[in-house]
Order: structure tokens, then C-alpha cells, then sequence
């Protein structure tokens, strides 16, 4: 593995915080086309209520706008689609950037056409180890960023204790980890912030990190039950089928009986927690000290 | 094509080698790992390690003079920078004594013992989400001698890997214990039950909203209210079938019986068992399901002679007729579809 040049996340301190938002719909362009500019407002507005669990620096405004799913196959957005959010990026002066899943095979050539489709310096968030080759070797104008799939991390809403996260540290600063990114030409580090995490929890790690808010993942299946909704009943619930993306309609809200833990939810085959007003805090102590340099706004 | 079975105590090594298991995987925890760490977090599993290193060391002894291979997991999702160095030797001390390889789903772990325990196979974990032929090369390229494929691939995502990189064991599920989410994208504990045991099936109460917040139409409701019961059966299934056996004593749960001709076909090494907290027959019954299997393969009998065998074994097909106890349900479906090649399975 050869090293490349990355920009340490303490550098960032002196400089504003990058904003994204990061759309899986691509029906939902056709709202944001109407605005001749994008605000911070403008993104918070797509979070709904949840807006009130996301707390931003004074002088956040976007700088980023991605489009594409972490979780699901069968969500990679249209060559077309792409090419209208690579069009608004560049007349609202954003960086654009695609957001991958973990790939089947099948799924490496569309994946192709949609990189093909990318001007050089666009970002590509990367959740999968042969997705990260593919766009090292056949697309080295993009930058890719490592997805939050691949920094491992516990984020179990339900544990009764922050003794119980101590007990799984991460290995985001582990030398190995580090050189395996450099290798890949990777340069940022796109988190999760987790239940019972400190402020301090990225501080020191060797690449810049994005967290996304208010919503972090807990867990994500390949089998997916939304996605089964249309099935004849053998066929559901097994890998390799088709889907009518039914998750883009629906989703499922709740918590566990009796308890007080954080707000909880099911979008098609993934588990998400949503930031409490402490979390939100966090992050954005960690903002004003360096140690994440850039939020990226997503639903759930 | 090998069968990979779980152990957790050095009497379950001759049973289950006799049983026709050629490769053994077992945890284990260091006694001074705890004191050092806070933590039992060794692997992927809290409970079903060995005892320590006396225990590791009379199953690699009695599985080599069964002419059987060890492999030891250190397969936790992630670990601490501070961890590394204590698992490498652990991984060293392991090859020591003659264990065969580290199942391994840790990046910066692999990259460590491909570098300090050059003679230590490595296998990368099904914890790893290796499942395209792009991410075997990675970790490949990063000293990896075996993929092992995490759950729900299909046979054909499977040959595409053996076909790719011929240079590459890989290995595949083929009974027991199944998870809901991807194991390498599933960032929980499985807590004590009367804590919630593992989060897919702890009892959250969700309700349906469609996008944009309201609650979705009375028909729709209908329809997502009927797939949930689909949806709960298809987890009883995922859980052993409630933790059963059948009246044979042949464990229930999440089986590739039938796809293990289409396995062998693709060239897959070895099929994986899992269970390493499971009780020892029942690991015992599971080689012995498996290996009646092999042996109708190895014998050269006709795959679909090989399947219906596959599907008798327990007695009991309308389980298998469900379609929710596959590991592989493709190759069910395309029986009764007659969809021989496969072309219904449109991965994306």
C-alpha cells in the first residue's frame, strides 16, 4: 500500500464547517430544483421535525450534496438522476457526491455508469472494500470518502450503560486502518455518532471526519421486509430479488415498551436511532473544537 | 467440499470428527485478557469460548491426530487499536501449537497477522461482508487464504467468487443460526434476554407512517400488516424453527441442505456450521446432517436425486416447502418454477 496526502481532522478547526444533505430519493430532486441557491435552512427544512435534533455552527452553510443509498442495492439512483443532481451541484456551487452500499456483483456495472457520469472532484462515499478498488483503479478523479459502514462501531441504542459501549472500542486509529485507507486513495471518514458518545470520541483520528445527523444507523440486513411486500409469500425475505422500493413510502416508528431510550425507527432493511438533544450537543462541541468537519444532514 | 463445524469444549472434537467434520473453529478466551481489557470480548461471542490456552491446545492435538484442522476466531466486528498487538499473539501463540488459521473480520487485525504471523492462514470472516469478487481480491491482496461468505448470497453471487479467484477458499453456510441484519453491518450486543436478547427480536413496537408522516392508507395497512405476519413466520424460521429439533433430533433452523450439490458444482471448499454456543449434540447432529449430504454428493448421485434426499433427511417437508428455512432458497424456487438457470434471480 503506498501513502497519500490526507488532511488531518485538528486542521479543520480554522476553517467553517462543511454542510451536506444526503438524498436516497431521487424523486425528491424535483423539489430541490426549484431553488435557484440552497440554504442551511433549505436542508434542515427536509428533516421535518427532526431538524430540532441537529445543532449547527452560526456560520454552517451547504457545501455538499450527495445523492444515493448506504444501505440498499437496489437504490443506486439513474445515470439520469445523477446527471441532474451533478447539474444542480454545479449552479448552486456545492460539491456533488454519490453515495454507494455494499455490492453484489450485479451491481458493479451500474455502478460503473453511474461513476462514468461524475465530474472530477466529485466525492464518492464508499461502504464496501471492492467498491473502494473499483473506484481506485477506474475512476482515480473522484475522491472517495469511507462510509460510515466501514468505521465499526457499536451504537446499540438499548445498553444500559456507557460501560457497556467502553466494552467495543473502535479501531478508527489503528496504524493498519490508516495505511489500508492511504492505499485506497480514501481521505475522509464519513461516522455515525453513537449512543453515549463523547465529544471528544474523534479527536486525534488521522483523517477528517463527517458525522451524519440526527439519524445514525444501529443495524442494516440484506434481507428486507418492506422490500418483500410484493412478493408471493416463498419468495420473500431472501437476497436477490427485485424490489418496488417500497421503503421510499413507508416506514416504521416506535421503541421498546417501557423504557425511555432514544427515538427509534425501520426504514426498509435498516434500524436507525435519532440524535437526543445532548447527542446533538456533542457533536457540535466536537464541530467547534476540529474534531468534525463536516455534518451531513440525513433523514431516516 | 470440507464441513466446518463449531466446537467449545476439547470432548467435542472426536465426535464430531468421526461425525465427518475436517475442519473445527473454536474462541478463546486468555485469562489475562479480561484483567488487561475489561472485557470478554475476544470474538464475536461472549459465550461458547474455550477455557484458555490448555483447552485450545488439547483440541488442536486431538483434532490434528484425527488428521482435522483448527481455526481460531478473532472475528469481533472491530477492536481497539489497543487490542491489536495482544491479538497478534494470541494469533501467533495459536500457530504455535499448530492451529491452521485466524477467522478474522478486522481489518487492521488481518493486515497485522498477514505481516507478524506469515505462516498463520488467515479467513476472513462472514462479519467481514466480503460478497463480491471485487472485495475478495481486497482482502486477498491483504494476505487472506479463505473468504468465508456472510448469509443470504445465492449460489450464483457464490460461483462468481469461486469462478473469479480460483486461488481463494471460500466457504458458505450451510446450517443453523441465523441472523436478520448483515453481522458486519449489525452494530449491537446481544444483550441478556431480560435485557432484550438480540435486537431483531426484541420486542420494539413499531407502527407504519408513510412518507411525510401520516398513517398509511387503510388498504396499504392491510397489505404491511399481512407481510408482518409473513414476516414473523419467516423469523421462527430464522430462530431454529423456536429453537427445535426434529422428531429425528436433527436441529431445525436455516439450512443449505439441498443447494450443496449447486455448491459443489461451484466449487466451494467448505460448508460452514454455525453454532459455537449451541449444545453438543447438537453440533453433532448437524455434521451428521450435513455429512449424509456430502457423502450422496461425493457418491456422484444426480443432483436432484442429492436435493430430495436433502429435503427427507428430517422428515418433516413441508418446513422445507415454506421456503424461509433456506439459506439458498433459489435453488427451491427455481425447482418449482423450473427456472433451471436461474433467471428469475436478478440480484439487482
Amino acid at each position: 500500500m503506498t501513502s497519500t496526502e490526507h488532511t488531518s481532522t485538528p486542521d479543520s478547526a480554522t476553517r467553517p464547517i462543511e454542510l451536506g444533505f444526503a438524498l436516497v430519493d431521487e424523486r425528491e430532486l424535483a423539489a430541490f430544483a426549484r431553488h435557484e441557491r440552497v440554504t442551511r435552512d433549505d436542508y434542515l427544512d427536509q428533516l421535518g421535525e427532526a431538524r430540532d435534533c441537529v445543532t449547527l455552527p452560526d456560520d454552517a452553510e451547504p457545501t455538499h450534496f450527495f445523492l444515493g443509498s448506504e444501505f440498499c442495492e437496489h437504490l443506486l439512483p439513474s445515470v439520469e438522476s445523477i446527471d441532474r443532481a451533478v447539474a444542480l451541484c454545479e449552479r448552486w456551487g456545492l460539491t456533488f457526491g454519490l453515495v454507494t452500499p455494499i455490492a453484489c456483483d450485479g451491481l458493479f456495472d451500474p455502478l460503473r455508469a453511474a461513476l462514468a457520469r461524475l465530474p472530477a472532484g466529485c466525492e464518492v462515499t464508499i461502504n464496501d472494500w471492492g467498491v473502494a478498488r473499483l473506484v481506485q483503479r477506474e475512476f482515480p478523479a473522484l475522491r472517495p470518502v469511507a462510509g460510515r459502514l466501514l468505521g465499526k462501531m457499536l451504537k446499540d441504542p438499548r445498553l444500559p450503560s456507557a460501560t457497556w459501549a467502553r466494552m467495543y472500542p473502535n479501531g478508527l486509529r489503528a496504524g493498519p486502518f490508516r495505511d489500508i485507507l492511504d492505499g485506497l486513495g480514501i481521505g475522509r471518514l464519513e461516522l455515525d455518532f453513537p449512543p453515549f458518545g463523547a465529544a471528544d470520541m474523534y479527536a486525534g483520528i488521522d483523517f477528517p471526519v463527517g458525522v451524519r445527523a440526527p439519524y445514525g444507523y444501529i443495524a442494516k440486513g440484506r434481507i428486507c421486509k418492506l422490500g418483500s411486500l410484493s412478493l408471493d409469500t416463498p419468495e420473500k425475505f431472501s437476497p436477490g430479488h427485485q424490489c418496488r422500493r417500497e421503503c421510499l413510502g413507508f416506514n416504521e416508528v416506535g421503541a421498546r415498551p417501557g423504557t425511555h431510550e432514544l427515538h427509534t425507527s425501520q426504514r426498509g432493511n435498516t434500524m436507525y436511532y435519532r440524535h437526543a438533544q445532548g447527542m446533538a450537543t456533542a457533536v457540535a462541541e466536537a464541530v467547534n473544537n476540529g474534531w468534525v468537519s463536516r455534518i451531513v444532514l440525513s433523514g431516516a | 467440499m470440507r464441513i466446518t463445524a463449531p466446537i467449545s469444549a476439547p470432548a467435542e472434537v472426536e465426535p464430531l470428527v468421526r461425525a465427518g467434520a475436517r475442519e473445527l473453529y473454536c474462541g478463546v478466551v486468555p485469562p489475562d485478557w479480561i484483567q488487561r481489557f475489561n472485557t470478554s470480548g475476544v470474538n464475536r461471542r461472549v459465550f461458547g469460548n474455550l477455557n484458555g490456552y490448555a483447552d485450545l491446545e488439547r483440541v488442536v492435538d486431538k483434532a490434528t491426530a484425527l488428521d482435522a484442522e483448527v481455526f481460531l476466531v478473532l472475528n469481533a466486528q472491530q477492536y481497539g487499536e489497543q487490542h491489536l498487538d495482544a491479538l497478534t499473539e494470541i494469533g501467533a501463540r495459536f500457530r504455535g501449537i499448530g492451529g491452521k488459521a485466524a477467522i478474522v473480520a478486522d481489518i487492521s487485525l488481518i493486515a497485522s497477522l498477514a505481516a507478524n504471523v506469515p505462516d498463520l492462514d488467515i479467513h476472513v470472516s462472514s462479519v467481514a461482508t466480503c460478497r463480491n469478487v471485487e472485495s475478495a481480491r481486497f482482502f486477498a491482496a491483504l494476505g487472506a487464504k479463505r473468504i468465508i461468505l456472510p448469509r443470504d448470497v445465492t449460489v450464483a453471487e457464490i460461483a462468481a467468487i469461486t469462478q473469479a479467484l480460483p486461488e481463494l477458499d471460500v466457504e458458505a453456510f450451510v446450517l443453523n443460526d441465523g441472523c436478520v441484519f448483515e453481522e458486519g453491518a449489525c452494530h449491537t450486543v446481544h444483550l441478556p434476554m431480560n435485557k432484550g436478547g438480540p435486537i431483531c427480536i426484541d420486542n420494539y413496537q413499531f407502527e407504519y407512517q408513510a412518507t411525510g408522516g401520516d398513517k398509511p392508507q387503510a388498504r396499504a395497512l392491510r397489505r404491511l400488516e399481512q407481510n408482518d405476519l409473513d414476516y414473523k413466520r419467516w423469523l421462527w424460521y430464522r430462530f431454529g424453527n423456536g429453537f427445535s429439533v426434529a422428531p429425528n433430533w436433527f436441529p431445525w433452523g436455516p439450512c443449505g441442505l439441498c443447494a450443496m450439490p449447486a455448491m459443489h458444482a461451484a466449487g466451494v471448499h467448505s460448508v460452514k456450521i454455525a453454532g459455537r454456543e449451541g449444545a453438543s449434540e447438537r453440533k453433532i447432529k448437524s455434521v451428521e446432517l450435513v455429512a449424509r449430504v456430502l457423502e450422496r454428493i461425493a457418491a456422484g448421485e444426480a443432483e436432484h436425486a442429492v436435493r430430495e434426499f436433502a429435503v427427507g433427511l428430517r422428515d418433516s417437508p413441508s418446513h422445507c416447502a415454506s421456503g424461509y428455512m433456506c439459506y439458498y432458497p433459489e435453488v427451491r424456487s427455481r425447482q418449482a418454477t423450473g427456472d433451471a438457470e436461474g433467471k428469475l434471480l436478478t440480484a439487482v
